[in-house]
């Protein structure tokens, strides 16, 4: 599932405007390293492209490089809210410039690197907020969906009646959960397709991610309805349990404002809630175009979730009466 | 020969007024039911019957003993035992918005097996009823609906957990030749009941139960000439509700 964090190739966009040779061989030195892949072309064809996330940085060797008074001087334009590609493009290009440098004096730094925002997607407070208020819907969405007829299909003895029959509780509640992602899938897709036509949000990452993370969401607040509705013997006594669950994780889990801004001693304990690491893997996908598959805290956290919500679903499911 | 044994069952629930006591459900008692016949459990509000029901169904947790279903272990293989009988439940529920068809076929996938909707529900009368929401059927139809429910499997023992209870006469007649069809086709019958006309009726042997302890077993006729009133007392014909009275005695149970 997870591919270990191994960073794809840099998608790397060249321009030289220069027609000087030490020009051309930094450019020979740039496509040799491993962690780029490089495409040359038009300035104003690459700035599209890295507008459109074709690129994920651009480099322009100006016609005055190796010139008077900035000698070696290059242009990088990204975008400057995917910090931590940007840094780790910013470290390779150094070690390549470095290298050159080695190569031909060895005696002093013979470039320097300015680094320019194209803001080509400026993030505002909606881009940071809509990843979390889809996360906070899809936690409302399921615990209605699973908890709250759950409590109902018992009151009325349909339950009881399944019960009578060899189906197990595994194959009720993932049966259940199946049918109530494809109804999700659909209300969270009008939000979000209303979200990207009407307030023009962008998503930087890839739609088949943000829905895997939307699925696995899903599962596991499906699964943590169907334990409260476990323990719960009315709709009356749901309410609480359900308010219990989620209210907490509206203050504490990143979805107003960054986890990073509440008191340090609660961080530990916000980070490891299951709507933070949905959260924040829908926000990592949705405004830095990060990927699903990547090892990391949260995907972790989305693992550790999935199988608990799984084991206390079906371990604590009560047919007829509810748990003691 | 029997399909179900039952020794030493017990079943213990809470005490309502001693927190942290329990009293005795179902109280060590022994059952035999034979291959082909109708059972009935009678018994007072209360008495335990139901509770036993459900413990040979395997929907109950037995706190003591041992039941063999069709010689499995309903302790050990709960679902092994459920995939060969059919349970009829007191009162019924099911899914919104799907018709008698619908319903049959879910119950059906439920056992993995496939069924004809119709022909099923040809068995107990209803089929014109196929495309009906069960809130549009009668108290009648719902229970036969409801046995229909529990055959979907073909089960080899049929549970009736009170099955004629709220019916008028006619549909409490028609529900009683069902029955009384379905073991001709050689299906194990158990029941409980409150109808002593029902048990005598249908029932080849009885257990009546009260405090959770089978009280009398044998066959009808064998228990009126055991329990009820002589010829020359009053009344002068004796049936299963005198029985069932002098055994339990009048008062209110609830």
């Amino acid at each position: 599932m997870f591919s270990g964090g191994e960073p794809d190739p840099t998608k790397l966009g060249l321009v030289n405007q220069s027609q000087d040779a030490l020009s051309f061989k930094f450019v020979e030195l740039v496509k040799k390293e491993k962690t780029f892949v490089v495409k040359e072309g038009a300035e104003s064809t690459l700035i599209n492209e890295l507008m459109l996330a074709d690129q994920t940085a651009l480099i322009i060797i100006p016609e005055t490089f190796n010139q008077s008074p900035n000698p070696g001087k290059l242009r990088l334009l990204l975008d400057a809210s995917q910090v931590r590609q940007a840094d780790a493009i910013r470290d390779s290009l150094e070690a390549t410039l470095l290298s050159i440098e080695r190569d031909l004096r060895n005696i002093k730094p013979m470039f320097s690197l300015e680094l320019e925002d194209v803001k080509s997607r400026p993030q505002r407070y909606i881009d940071f907020l809509l990843p979390g208020i889809l996360a906070y819907m899809l936690m409302n969405l399921c615990i209605a969906g699973s908890g709250f007829n759950i409590v109902e299909y018992r009151r009325r003895g349909i339950l009881k009646r399944l019960f009578v029959t060899p189906i197990q509780p595994k194959d009720f509640i993932i049966s259940i959960v199946l049918a109530r992602m494809f109804i999700i899938l659909i209300q969270l897709s009008v939000i979000l397709g209303l979200a990207i036509g009407l307030l023009k949000i962008n998503i930087v990452g890839g739609l088949i991610s943000l829905y895997g993370v939307i699925l696995l969401g899903a599962f596991i607040f499906l699964c943590v309805g169907f334990f409260l509705g476990s323990l719960a013997k009315t709709q009356e006594s749901i309410r609480p349990l359900v308010l219990l669950f989620t209210f907490p994780q509206l203050i504490l889990s990143g979805i107003f404002f960054p986890i990073s801004s509440l008191p340090q001693l609660i961080q530990p304990l916000a980070n490891c809630l299951p709507l933070s690491v949905i959260a924040s893997t829908m926000r990592n996908i949705a405004n830095d175009g990060g990927g699903l598959f990547v090892m990391n805290f949260n995907s972790l956290g989305i693992l550790f979730w999935f199988l608990f919500s799984f084991f206390i679903a079906t371990k604590f499911f009560v047919w007829q009466k509810v748990a003691s | 020969m029997s399909i179900i044994e039952a020794t030493n069952l017990e079943k213990h629930y809470p005490c309502p007024e001693k927190s942290g006591e329990t009293f005795p459900a179902v109280n060590n008692i022994d059952l035999s039911i034979n291959t082909g016949e109708i059972f009935g459990l009678l018994g007072p509000n209360g008495a335990g019957k139901t509770t036993t029901l459900e413990m040979l169904e395997g929907l109950s947790v037995i706190d003591g003993g041992d039941v063999l279903v069709d010689n499995i272990d309903v302790k050990k293989n709960p679902y092994q035992v459920k995939k060969i009988i059919g349970v009829q439940l007191q009162s019924n529920e099911y899914f919104d918005r799907l018709n008698l068809s619908d319903l049959l076929l879910l119950f059906a996938n439920l056992y993995s097996t496939s069924i004809e909707p119709k022909a099923l529900l040809a068995r107990v009368n209803l089929e014109e009823k196929l495309f009906a929401l069960p809130d549009d059927l009668s108290g009648g139809q719902k229970q036969r609906f409801s046995i229909a429910c529990a055959l979907v499997n073909n089960p080899k023992i049929l549970f009736l957990d009170e099955p004629t209870t709220g019916l008028d006469p006619q549909a409490k007649r028609n529900l009683w030749n069902l029955a009384k069809d379905l073991n001709d086709e050689g299906m194990t019958i158990v029941l409980t009941t409150h109808n002593m006309e029902e048990a005598e009726y249908l029932c080849d042997r009885i257990a009546i139960m009260d405090k959770g302890s089978i009280i009398a077993l044998d066959t009808p006729q064998q228990l009126i000439l055991d329990y009820a009133p002589k010829p020359q007392e009053i009344p002068l014909h004796g049936n299963i509700e005198d029985v069932f009275l002098a055994l339990t005695g009048h008062g209110l149970r609830d």
